[in-house]
């Protein structure tokens, strides 16, 4: 894995995408290991008497998807501090995601390098399912 | 108009309940359920999927995905029986990480209602409850730091 380091970034920048179409199969396994039965994540039935069109992600799947991207971009000298989310749509499984971030923010705060982001998961039809900020520390090259 | 002060004064719930911290449980972490969990959202670090790479790494075990806490099922903690619209919902969650969690780890986990407001948006009042609960492994150590936000609203077509 590269290493990203803090003499690498710049307000602006962007970071990712990380694309993901996250299927049935990667769904079910997601409730099994959970051990959820809510009907909404695993039946179609039941999703669409609630108003869904089949079964969508449970929001805390979905907000893996956006500290998987932090991570393989922070890499293992970086560090996640804190994800924040909101859920403004759902994502059901074969929607082609769009994980995203852009820095906004960069300082020095008690010898450490933090970057703060505006992180987004897009979903094919342009909307953002997810939206929230980020604060990621960054390691020096010296 | 009705604000947002005006909703609160007049909300059907029981505020004793807000800032009481109570335990929710422990949760013991199985390196299969990790291992499980990274598969299921596609990762590929071996930190989370390769036992021999992650003992040599950084943390020496394996570790889990940042967002793995979501899996533990909790006691829910004190309830403040909010009494407001037609339906309830996770808005969104906001999560601080100190100590990553390890395979092996036994995670003790302590919530509180933190706070109860009403904030109005294009789509009408909304009630927010914010949960907070921090989770410590078996050292001692702060894992995380993490709430979660339930919306109450009416159903608007």
């Amino acid at each position: 894995m590269n290493q990203i380091y803090i003499e690498d970034v710049d307000l602006g920048d962007d970071v990712g995408p990380l694309v993901l179409e996250p299927t049935r199969d990667q769904l079910n396994a997601f409730t099994k290991v959970w051990g959820t039965s809510v009907g909404r994540f695993t039946s179609d039935e039941v999703a669409k008497s609630e108003g869904f069109t089949g079964v969508i992600l449970p929001g805390n799947m979905s907000m893996a998807f956006l500290g998987q991207l932090l991570t393989e971009w922070c890499g293992y000298e970086g560090k996640l501090r804190r994800l924040d989310v909101d859920f403004r749509r759902s994502i059901q499984p074969g929607d082609k995601l769009n994980c995203t971030g852009i820095i906004t923010d960069i300082e020095v705060v008690d010898q450490e390098n933090q970057v703060t982001l505006d992180v987004f998961i897009e979903t094919q039809k342009g909307e953002r399912a997810l939206q929230g900020t980020a604060m990621v520390v960054l390691p020096s090259k010296s | 108009m009705t604000t947002d002060q005006d909703v609160m004064d007049n909300l059907d719930y029981d505020s004793s309940v807000v800032g009481v911290e109570v335990d929710v449980g422990t949760h013991k972490v199985e390196q299969e359920d990790i291992i499980a969990y990274a598969k299921a959202l596609g990762e590929t670090s071996p930190l989370y999927l390769d036992e021999a790479a992650a003992k040599a790494g950084p943390h020496g075990a394996i570790i889990a995905p940042p967002l793995f806490y979501n899996l533990f099922h909790l006691e829910p903690g004190l309830d403040p029986k909010v009494n407001f619209g037609t339906t309830g919902f996770d808005a969104g969650q906001h999560a601080e990480f100190f100590e990553p969690i390890r395979a092996g780890d036994t995670i003790s986990a302590k919530t509180q209602v933190s706070s109860v407001y009403a904030k109005t948006g294009r789509t009408g009042t909304m009630v927010f409850t914010v949960r907070r609960t921090t989770f410590t492994n078996q050292r001692g150590e702060k894992a995380i730091v993490m709430e979660r936000r339930n919306v109450r609203r009416d159903i608007k077509k």
